[in-house]
């Protein structure tokens, strides 16, 4: 009996997360383009890793669960940058001099790029921060996780390891 | 469809519709036979050995119907990218007509005193475009690439383009220059130039609009 209710909870979970995904109006689409300017004074321009599993990272520094996921993303780049995973951060705060500090101290292995302005938020329709997004080899966004909870990260390396095998 | 996999499943295809054949000819060599239980004719055994020569042939060159198929569906692709280019010429000519059409594009030339960052455009004072230059594009620029940076409608008549470039001057020292240009829009299409060049004798870049009539 508490095996089944478990198993009811699980699917529920389950359904509740296929749904917030399937909502996402992003998912199916050929993921917006954008160049943006990297912490290390180089541009970034998002259709150049087309060919590559891309995961885009929107974080912000007054955005607690930020400073939670990054550190796990960094891990994922880690063990699955040689597979053909590109992870790229993209800070959405406005102060850029403080986002650059605070990137700087966080010490990640992948590109951290800024943007300032409104038109790659409004193309990602952003609304809630941390938001990645998953977009496959051929530049369609597969995957969309608004927010981020400690354990996501385990639903992020299977949707990598699904996407890295096509 | 990956081209890849064509030729397995023609040859595949080839090879089934061999075995089908074989089948049908074996059925009908055994047909004639009174007995219930009638022994293998010379002629019928001998047919067994003579059909994997037959397959192997057979499998070197596809059936004639579907080399035929073949060709009706490259053909039809052929027919798709005929469309779809005629589709965006067409598309193109609606949104710019010719007689409000102005187009600006961006070449470089050696580029020892600039490494380009990114590239602002005004037309009459009001930004149309806006560009970030990857390690990727610049080097293709320096290859003798030209991007068309703009493409937009502008009435007939005189207008103004201010073209601000951003980047790295000699020594890596921030480099932003502006150039900018008067153009008379006539009736048909209008095509600008800006041209980023070394000035060797100043050890400094140069940058110029070119107006292309």
């Amino acid at each position: 009996m508490r095996g089944g209710s478990r198993l009811a909870g699980v699917a529920l979970a389950a359904l509740i997360s296929t749904s917030a995904v399937a909502a996402s109006p992003l998912v199916g689409k050929p993921a917006p383009d954008f160049a943006l300017k990297g912490l290390d004074g180089n541009n970034l321009r998002l259709s150049e890793y087309r060919g590559q599993v891309v995961l885009i990272n929107f974080w912000a520094r007054w955005a607690g669960d930020s400073r939670v996921e990054i550190p796990a993303l960094d891990r994922i780049n880690t063990t699955y940058h040689r597979a053909g995973l590109v992870v790229l951060g993209v800070s959405v705060d406005e102060d850029e001099a403080h986002a650059s500090e605070f990137a700087s101290a966080m010490r990640v292995s992948y590109p951290i790029l800024f943007d300032t302005g409104p038109r790659i938020g409004r193309d990602y329709s952003l609304r809630t921060m941390p938001m990645t997004v998953l977009v496959d080899r051929s530049g369609v966004v597969r995957y969309v996780k608004v927010g981020y909870k400690r354990g996501d990260d385990r639903a992020f390396v299977d949707q990598i390891r699904q996407l890295l095998r096509e | 469809m990956n081209p890849h996999r064509r030729p397995v499943s023609i040859a595949l295809r080839a090879g089934v519709l061999v075995w089908f054949w074989a089948a049908i000819g074996v059925a009908q060599a055994a047909a004639p036979a009174p007995a219930p239980e009638p022994a293998p004719t010379p002629a019928a055994a001998a047919a067994p050995a003579t059909d994997p020569v037959a397959a192997q042939a057979s499998s070197d060159a596809p059936p004639a119907d579907f080399k035929t198929l073949d060709q009706e569906v490259q053909g039809v692709k052929k027919d798709v990218i005929e469309l779809n280019k005629d589709l965006f010429v067409l598309e193109e000519n609606l949104l710019f007509p010719a007689n409000t059409q102005v187009a600006v594009y961006l070449s470089m030339d050696v580029g020892t005193f600039f490494a380009l960052d990114s590239v602002t455009i005004k037309i009459d004072n009001k930004e149309v475009a806006n560009y970030l230059y990857t390690a990727r594009e610049v080097s293709a620029l320096l290859k003798g690439g030209v991007q068309r940076i703009y493409l937009g409608n502008q009435k007939v008549g005189k207008h103004e383009i201010v073209a601000f470039f951003v980047g790295k001057g000699p020594h890596g020292i921030d480099y932003r220059r502006g150039a900018a240009l008067t153009f008379d829009k006539g009736i048909g299409a209008k095509y600008v130039e800006l041209k980023i060049t070394d000035h060797v004798p100043k050890h400094q870049p140069e940058f110029v609009i070119k107006d292309w009539e």
